[in-house]
């Protein structure tokens, strides 16, 4: 994954203030940590963060969500190991990085070519869940030959589809 | 260090013994949560910690090797037993000033502010409070005297979910904040999950399972597949818990990184209290580094072809 | 994974100064001056009591004093006297005053330790950096000699109250007279209502250790007690000291005899009274006059009896031994309760819960 510089620096807000909150979700089944990770990288894509931004205080976020502070330590030990995120001492932590951002043209290309291949399942017969299955366990597969996180971000789709 | 270490630590009450074979080291810089159901020797151990029991059996040493209840113990260590007992006719100002005259250690200010912030008026006595403010004033005086590990004792069992929320919200910002460790002690696992990062399982007076919540997520799957084929893997895996259907199993393995999985199985990762469960459910198997994990496995085999199955839903 | 390190601590060395004795001060006071003012109370309310009484009784003795005097021996002199023996309340009643110091002693030993037990609240108490032997030190020791101070302080109102009866002219002008060694009386003078607290005070502590229930330890206090009371009047106290024998007929009136007897020839005759033979044989008219408690005097027995050869002896304390008597009861009254104090620590140190 490319990962791009941030150029331009925008105003920063209050010192010591994060543009994010952390939500839980404790049923999700999704280790506690992941789900910081996660949340950091949906609020970079959709712009919420950007590079230079503070991440919230562990000390806050322990008060928020009453979680194991050495829980929200991993989180940012992780995305500081992406580079998304590095942190200051003394300060906290800041965003580095934001996470690539794929052009336009190429989406629309990657959107048509999975609507094809949508179109083929369900010609084969394959419903929904059926779908959802497939793909998951192929890019559990795709991710463990390229090496390193192999289970990133997958753990959610494991535990479903349990009978 | 190790904030609390234990060897061969028993204790017996008459005739029965409350805790047995108990060998435990938990480090430092963690929450540590001791999980079982009722009777399986939490409160024991951790009485026998703060030094309040002393043991029948064996020893424990807390903070690096002191004595449990010797005076460095004691300095280092702040207790909160169950019902967080208090002096019901002392206001909280009261109490606040028999801490700190009974302490090395005793930060006024920030006792006095938390408890600002808590909404607990200081002139009121402490019988007065609610169920709540009780513990959050047990908790407050605890922090307040700076220990190094902090003990709780089913601290939860009285308070609502937002009181609950409240308290473990104030222990983990002191655990942040000063670096304090955490030993707790529940029979609801559900609300650790997210707290604890080093269990403890206990059941029946003796310690299941014991390791960084990391660590034994990491080594424990749960493998689903074909039921025929059930019976010959157990015998080569080492088998926690077997849930068996007409033509489904599904077996809770402990297993190293290097164990390839079956084929025609799937392997899933384990949560917290799915683990706790299956342990605690099968009171033969037992999963500590140094003792004598052959002889458990086989005793869980032997249990697990012996067992009638499970019909799964 | 990541664990936060600990904080390190400048205080930490290998020997820690403990937490200073001083400390507990507030802390006992804090949590038993109500324990305090209660027995103040009780002990105030029965000084009042028991000086208006007294004034009564005081002032009756003058008049009976004043109306008896041998040259003047008014005609008013009877029947002052009569009201002044009339006048003794408390003296009757004083065996109710024997239950003072049980009563403090247990309703404030007993709960020291054994509310804590019942309670839980020794979690508490008993985790902090003080240590739960040293605390219970620095609170029973304090409290004992509070009580003990306190009880001693009111004392002397029972000794003011009492002081009429243990004149020794009293005698002379047929006049009540007690011995100071009067069951229920020695007691509460002195010292010994003082030491007698205190030893119920101790008592309560260590059965509040040993029973962990504040009711129970009561009961358990009071029982013990009374015990100890009961064998210390009936076996101890008669023999602090070797009791002098006498052959003497005038044994005063203050004396606390301990037993009479009589001989003949030098050989041993009878003890206490004679057989009815005997008096048929040589005191027909029976013997003559009524002394105190309506039983017949000696004096007249003796009149008969001697000439013919019998010898009356009598062992008794004298009254001028009361302070003596009353330090050696406070003395091992006192050992005792250290005594006692000292389990009571030890056994907090040692027992497990």
């Amino acid at each position: 994954m490319d990962i791009d510089k941030g150029i331009s620096e925008e105003p920063r807000r209050a010192a010591g203030v994060s543009p994010i909150d952390f939500r839980l979700d404790p049923a999700s089944g999704v280790p506690t940590y992941l789900q910081l990770v996660h949340q950091v990288e949906h609020a970079l894509r959709l712009g919420y963060l950007k590079p230079g931004d503070q991440l919230p205080k562990v000390r806050d976020v322990v008060a928020a969500l009453a979680i194991n502070p050495n829980t929200v330590l991993k989180a940012y030990k992780d995305l500081e190991g992406k580079g998304l995120a590095a942190g200051r001492p003394g300060q906290g932590t800041f965003i580095q990085a934001t996470l690539s951002q794929v052009a336009l043209p190429e989406l629309s290309g990657l959107r048509r070519s999975l609507f094809g291949w949508l179109v083929d399942a369900d010609t084969a017969g394959l419903d929904e869940d059926g779908v959802v299955a497939l793909f998951t366990s192929v890019l559990r597969d795709f991710y463990k030959r390229r090496g390193g996180q192999a289970d990133r971000g997958v753990a959610s789709g494991e535990t479903e589809g349990v009978a | 260090m190790n904030v609390i270490e234990a060897s061969g630590l028993g204790r017996r009450y008459g005739s029965t013994w409350a805790l047995r074979d108990c060998t435990v080291a938990i480090p430092a810089g963690h929450v540590a949560a001791l999980v079982g159901p009722n009777g399986a020797g939490k409160t024991t151990l951790l009485n026998l910690a703060a030094g309040l029991a002393a043991p029948s059996a064996g020893d424990v040493t807390v903070l690096g090797g002191r004595p449990a209840g010797s005076p460095m113990a004691l300095d280092g260590i702040a207790f909160v037993a169950q019902d967080t007992p208090m002096y019901k006719n002392l206001s909280a100002r009261d109490m606040l000033h028999l801490t700190r005259n009974l302490n090395r250690r005793f930060d006024q200010q920030y006792a006095e502010s938390r408890l600002g912030e808590l909404g607990i008026p200081l002139k009121r006595k402490a019988g007065k409070l609610s169920g709540g403010q009780q513990a959050q004033l047990a908790l407050t005086l605890a922090l307040a005297r700076r220990p190094r590990l902090l003990v709780l004792d089913e601290p939860m069992a009285m308070l609502d979910p937002v009181a609950r929320h409240d308290f473990m919200a104030s222990v983990m910002m002191a655990m942040a904040a000063d670096g304090v460790s955490v030993v707790l002690s529940s029979h609801v696992l559900a609300e650790l999950e997210r707290v604890a990062d080093y269990l403890i399982l206990m059941s029946r007076g003796r310690v299941q399972l014991a390791g960084e919540v990391d660590d034994l997520l990491a080594s424990h799957h749960l493998l689903t597949g074909p039921a025929a084929e059930a019976d010959r893997y157990a015998e080569r895996l080492s088998v926690v818990h077997a849930r068996r259907g007409e033509a489904q199993a599904h077996l809770l393995v402990r297993t190293t990184a290097a164990d390839p999985v079956p084929p025609g199985w799937e392997a899933h990762p384990v949560g917290l209290e799915e683990l706790a469960l299956a342990y605690l459910r099968e009171p033969a198997a037992a999963a500590l580094a140094g003792s004598r994990p052959d002889r458990a496995r086989r005793r869980a085999l032997a249990s697990e072809t012996g067992r009638q199955t499970e019909v799964s839903k | 994974m990541t664990a936060l390190s600990v904080a390190a601590r400048p205080e930490e060395d290998a020997s820690l100064r403990p937490v200073p004795w001083q400390r507990m001060g507030w802390v006992t006071w804090r949590q038993h001056r109500a324990t305090l003012a209660w027995v103040i109370v009780f002990l105030g309310a029965l000084a009042v009591a028991m000086w208006l009484a007294g004034r009564q009784l005081h002032s009756a003795y003058a008049t009976a004093l004043a109306a008896c005097q041998p040259p003047v021996h008014s005609l008013a002199c009877p029947g002052a006297t009569i009201a002044f023996d009339g006048t003794n309340g408390f003296l009757g009643n004083g065996f109710l005053l024997q239950a003072v110091p049980v009563l403090i002693g247990a309703f404030a030993g007993a709960p020291v330790l054994a509310r804590e037990l019942e309670t839980g609240t020794f979690r508490y108490a008993w985790t902090q950096a003080f240590g739960r032997w040293r605390w219970t030190l620095a609170k029973l020791v304090p409290l004992a000699v509070a009580l003990a101070a306190v009880a001693g302080v009111f004392s002397l109102v029972f000794d003011w109250y009492y002081q009429p009866y243990f004149v020794a002219a009293n005698q002379n002008l047929s006049l009540t007279e007690y011995t100071p060694f009067f069951p229920g009386l020695f007691d509460l003078r002195g010292i010994g209502f003082a030491a007698w607290t205190l030893v119920a005070f101790a008592i309560g502590a260590l059965a509040g250790t040993l029973i962990r229930r504040v009711v129970p330890a009561i009961a358990a206090t009071l029982v013990a007690y009374t015990g100890l009371a009961f064998a210390a009047g009936t076996w101890l106290r008669p023999a602090y000291m070797t009791p002098v024998v006498t052959s003497s007929v005038n044994v005063p009136g203050s004396a606390w005899v301990m037993s009479q007897w009589w001989t003949k020839g030098g050989k041993f005759a009878f003890s206490g009274w004679p057989s009815a033979r005997l008096l048929n044989k040589y005191c027909p008219a029976g013997p003559v006059g009524v002394g105190p408690g309506g039983k017949p005097k000696a004096v007249g027995l003796a009149e008969c009896l001697t000439p013919h050869g019998y010898t009356q002896w009598t062992s008794y304390q004298p009254a001028s031994r009361f302070w003596p008597f009353q330090w050696i009861e406070g003395g091992w009254l006192l050992v005792l309760s250290a005594l006692l104090i000292a389990v009571t620590v030890w056994l907090v140190r040692r027992r497990a819960t």
